[in-house]
């Protein structure tokens, strides 16, 4: 076990180059690693013995972030990864949601990697197809395939303090990693909600994130539960489609014009000719959306102009008042994801389509009985209710030094430093941490810098041939209070219940401030916020 | 009784929900309408289902400006059982054979002008205004009409329905007047001139225009039914009474207008208060249907069908 147990204090300056060349020799570890460690494996029993691989870094998840994550470590000369994903296919969010009309709402040269732009949108809010095509683009063109184990799903994480190794568990086999780079997903994990009466009923259901391709639409009569992103992108496909769709709103939300085209093929050649017309057109939509921040953060003039213009379209596209009075928020915009879509009120308003506000008062076998006594009838029901996200627990146990566990110091809302690393789990990095969310701007924008803050943290322990680097206590509670004070002065804590709140109200989801702050404070990786633990 | 745990009165809420195809609509007993009594009955169960719907728009008003998010959900499902109520009492007429094919029948046209009126204005008024009003017409109209109905009607049917409704019913008073407790709680000066100054918008003088005529149409239906008016005025006392059991209760100024505006309603010999609200009622009876505005939407929700 002597190697890889480093029985070294926390020390200040660490001992650099000899020990450096070890852990650059370790590096290549995997390959061969099972027969290296065999010795010491028996000794430590059966655990150390499933051991199926060791590197430097893992990777659990083999979406965006971890696939980017991959790239970015790999250019910076980190090649010994392993990316761990349960499913069989790379993808994530963009390979489980392939519900009709899927498509990002965010426009596509922002919605796309900084460091591999893609000349080729076809439109500029592009479909779900294309951008798991972009995935697959990068996953190929980044020669990632090798790093990838797929069908291993992750049941837990545990940190050997003395070895400075976390050690993942899957269904039969452990991995082990100096570093690891949770890349699970921050909307991964969906199931069909608990209503009463769920199991009687006898008809189709079908989850958005898990869609059923078999089921034939034509003439059948349909339920669409839920009118967030997901719901209101499914629905004006499935009313071309269905004999009717009924859809079941519980509250309203701010609808805004999605402005989608095609890219004309001019465009595309530019782009590809001069890449830095895109990065323009990148710079451009970037400040477009930080502007909104203002108006969609926090409570500002911008605000009630944004508000105005979601009346507007909804005056425009909805003639009666009844319609309207139903699709009308009672929040203010902001506190809840901004919908956006041209489609949607014109679905709702065709003969085969009808709103549904009555509150659900229990499903039965044959569909869905509403409070106003009547049962509504349907062959399917499309749940489009979102995903489980956890504020105060994580997707699976994580254990750190001395055994805690992660999921106890969350329990009233999550925590952690700039939202990467938790005191206590050296050597860990999330992405989509606590308070990471982006409200009004691109989900890869603020997971480029959460990625590239890791590759320093992971470059900072080879560097300082560090075992491990542990973010101070004091150092984490500083920065949450910060963040809680600048929160309390935006709009989702304004009083509106979203999922991005606790039951008791704490936001342990969104950044509060523009994404270029965001961007600033992942910029540098100060060793001071951290206790260095060298290795000998 | 002190006031009601909202919280609590939620999940009860949510517990006890029933739908139309819990009733059998067609097992005997429709017989038991006897042929006098079919057509006032006919008119009766047409004015009691535009009430609940009234009632139904009130509440969805309420929901809109409800003071905290649990009061705003219990309104939602109020506003969708007064919805259900009025399902049920129309399926009751077809069962009777009093509705016209599909057709909903007519509301009389006091009960319009209130639709019209609760349509337009309604979601404007604050809670407080709506808060005492429907109670007020939930325990004089909904509350009162469905005994009558039951003293009178023999069909099994029908007692199985409004055992469900008034259920239903009680609930809804029981958070109306714990509700209107605490509107009237802490009331200092201030607030009392704040709750009151709603009394000057035009808007509301409007609806109140559409409210006295209403209580007496009401009257006189029930008057051309053969029932007695005291169990009407009974019923308001009930509003009364039940308002003003706690300090808070008597301290909201709006229970104190609605009170005494129902012991003008009730004392027929005040002449100052009966002849221009009784004109008013002959009047709006001139009111040709053509100008008045397409019934709101939500009106063509009403369904007596079990199933959709
Ligand atoms: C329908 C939909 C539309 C969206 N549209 C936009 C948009 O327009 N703009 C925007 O900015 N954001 C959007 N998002 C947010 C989106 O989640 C992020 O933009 C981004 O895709 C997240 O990538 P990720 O790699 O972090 O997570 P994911 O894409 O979810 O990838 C996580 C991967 O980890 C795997 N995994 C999870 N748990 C385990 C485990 N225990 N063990 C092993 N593997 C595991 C999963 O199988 C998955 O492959 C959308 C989300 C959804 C659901
Ligand atoms: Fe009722
Ligand atoms: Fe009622």
């Amino acid at each position: 076990m002597s190697t890889d147990t480093d029985t070294v204090k926390p020390r200040r300056s660490p001992d650099k180059k000899a020990a450096a060349k070890k852990t650059a020799a370790t590096k290549k570890a995997p390959a061969n690693a099972g027969a290296g460690r065999k010795k010491a494996a028996a000794r430590s029993k059966p655990v150390a013995q499933q051991v199926a691989a060791r590197c430097e870094v893992l990777i659990i998840g083999a979406g965006f972030a971890g696939l980017g994550a991959a790239i970015r470590l790999r250019q910076q000369g980190i090649e010994d990864v392993i990316i761990l994903e349960r499913a069989g296919e790379v993808g994530g969010t963009w390979r489980d949601n392939t519900y009709p009309g899927a498509a990002c709402d965010i426009p596509s040269n922002l919605y796309s990697f900084s460091f591999a732009q893609n000349p080729d949108w076809s439109r500029s809010f592009s479909g779900g197809p294309e951008i798991l095509k972009y995935v697959h683009y990068l996953t190929d063109t980044y020669h990632l395939r090798p790093l990838i184990r797929f069908h291993e799903n992750v049941a837990s994480l545990s940190y050997d303090e003395t070895r400075g190794v976390w050690r993942a568990v899957t269904g039969d086999k452990i991995f082990e990693g100096r570093s690891v780079i949770m890349a699970q997903g921050p909307l991964s994990n969906a199931s069909l909600p608990d209503m009463p009466g769920i199991q009687t009923y006898q008809g189709h259901k079908i989850h958005s994130a898990m869609w059923d391709h078999d089921y034939d639409f034509t003439d059948k009569r349909v339920a669409v539960i839920g009118t967030g992103a997901s719901g209101i992108q499914i629905i004006p496909e499935l009313v071309k489609k269905a004999g009717f769709v009924k859809v079941f709103q519980r509250t309203p939300g701010w609808v805004l014009p999605r402005p989608d085209f095609q890219t004309p093929a001019w465009n595309r050649g530019l782009f590809r000719r001069f890449p830095a017309s895109q990065d323009a057109m990148r710079k451009a939509l970037f400040m477009f959306h930080e502007s909104m921040a203002l108006g969609i953060i926090w409570n500002s003039p911008l605000t009630r102009l944004i508000e105005r213009i979601g009346k507007a379209h909804l005056r425009l596209q909805v003639k009666d008042r009844w319609l309207r009075r139903q699709l009308t928020p009672d929040f203010r915009i902001g506190c809840k994801r901004v919908l956006m879509s041209s489609d949607y009120y014109p679905a709702l308003q065709k003969d085969n389509c009808k709103l549904i506000t009555w509150p659900i008062a229990r499903l039965s076998e044959k569909g869905i009985r509403t409070v106003e006594g009547i049962e509504h009838q349907f062959d399917c029901i499309v749940f489009a209710t979102g995903f489980d996200v956890s504020h105060s627990g994580t997707p699976f146990p994580v254990s750190g030094i001395d055994g805690r566990q992660l999921n106890d110091e969350w329990s009233r809302g999550a925590q952690a430093y700039k939202s990467i690393n938790v005191s206590g789990y050296p050597n860990l990095f999330m992405t989509f941490g606590p308070n990471s969310g982006p409200g009004h701007n691109s989900a890869l924008v603020y997971m480029e810098s959460q990625i590239d803050y890791a590759v320093r943290g992971i470059q900072a322990l080879r560097d300082g041939n560090l075992k491990a680097l542990n973010v101070k206590p004091d150092v984490q509670v500083a920065h949450n209070q910060a963040i809680q004070k600048r929160l309390a002065k935006t709009n989702w804590n304004s009083g509106c219940k979203s999922w991005y709140l606790t039951e008791d109200g704490f936001n342990a989801t969104m950044y509060p401030g523009f994404a270029t702050q965001f961007a600033k404070q992942m910029a540098d990786l100060d060793l001071n916020d951290y206790e260095l633990i060298t290795a000998d | 009784m002190a006031s009601i745990d909202l919280d609590k009165m939620l999940l009860k809420i949510k517990s006890t929900q029933w739908s139309l195809s819990d009733i059998d609509w067609d097992a005997p007993g429709a017989e038991l309408i006897t042929e006098e009594q079919w057509p006032k009955l006919k008119e009766f169960m047409a004015d009691l289902m535009w009430i609940e719907h009234v009632g139904a728009r009130a509440f969805a008003a309420m929901s809109k400006k409800a003071p905290n998010d649990t009061l705003k959900e219990i309104y939602s499902y109020f506003h969708a059982e007064e919805q259900r109520h009025a399902n049920a009492e129309m399926a009751l007429m077809k069962r009777w054979g009093m509705l016209d094919g599909d057709e909903i029948p007519e509301p009389n046209i006091n009960l319009r002008l209130v639709i019209e009126w609760l349509d337009r204005y309604a979601d404007e008024m604050p809670v407080y205004v709506l808060g005492t009003v429907v109670p007020m017409l939930e325990i004089a109209l909904d509350g009162a009409l469905c005994k009558f109905l039951l003293d009178t009607v023999d069909d099994p049917v029908c007692h199985q329905a409004f055992e469900k409704i008034n259920d239903d019913e009680s609930r809804h008073l029981g958070v109306g007047f714990s509700v209107m407790e605490m509107q009237g709680h802490g009331a200092t000066y201030i607030k009392t001139v704040k709750m009151l100054a709603p009394l000057l918008d035009p808007r509301l003088l409007l609806g109140m225009a559409s409210y006295a005529p209403l209580l007496n149409k009401m009257r006189d239906n029930i008057v051309a039914l053969g029932l007695p008016e005291e169990k009407l005025y009974a019923a308001m006392e009930k509003f009364d009474k039940i308002g003003g059991r706690t300090a808070d209760g008597r301290a909201n100024p709006w229970f104190q207008i609605i009170r005494q505006h129902a012991k003008l309603v009730v004392n027929r010999s005040n002449r100052l208060y009966h002849t221009p609200v009784d004109a008013l009622v002959r009047l709006t009876g001139h009111i040709p249907k053509r100008v008045l505005p397409a019934v709101p939407s939500w009106v063509k929700e009403l369904t007596y069908r079990p199933a959709a």
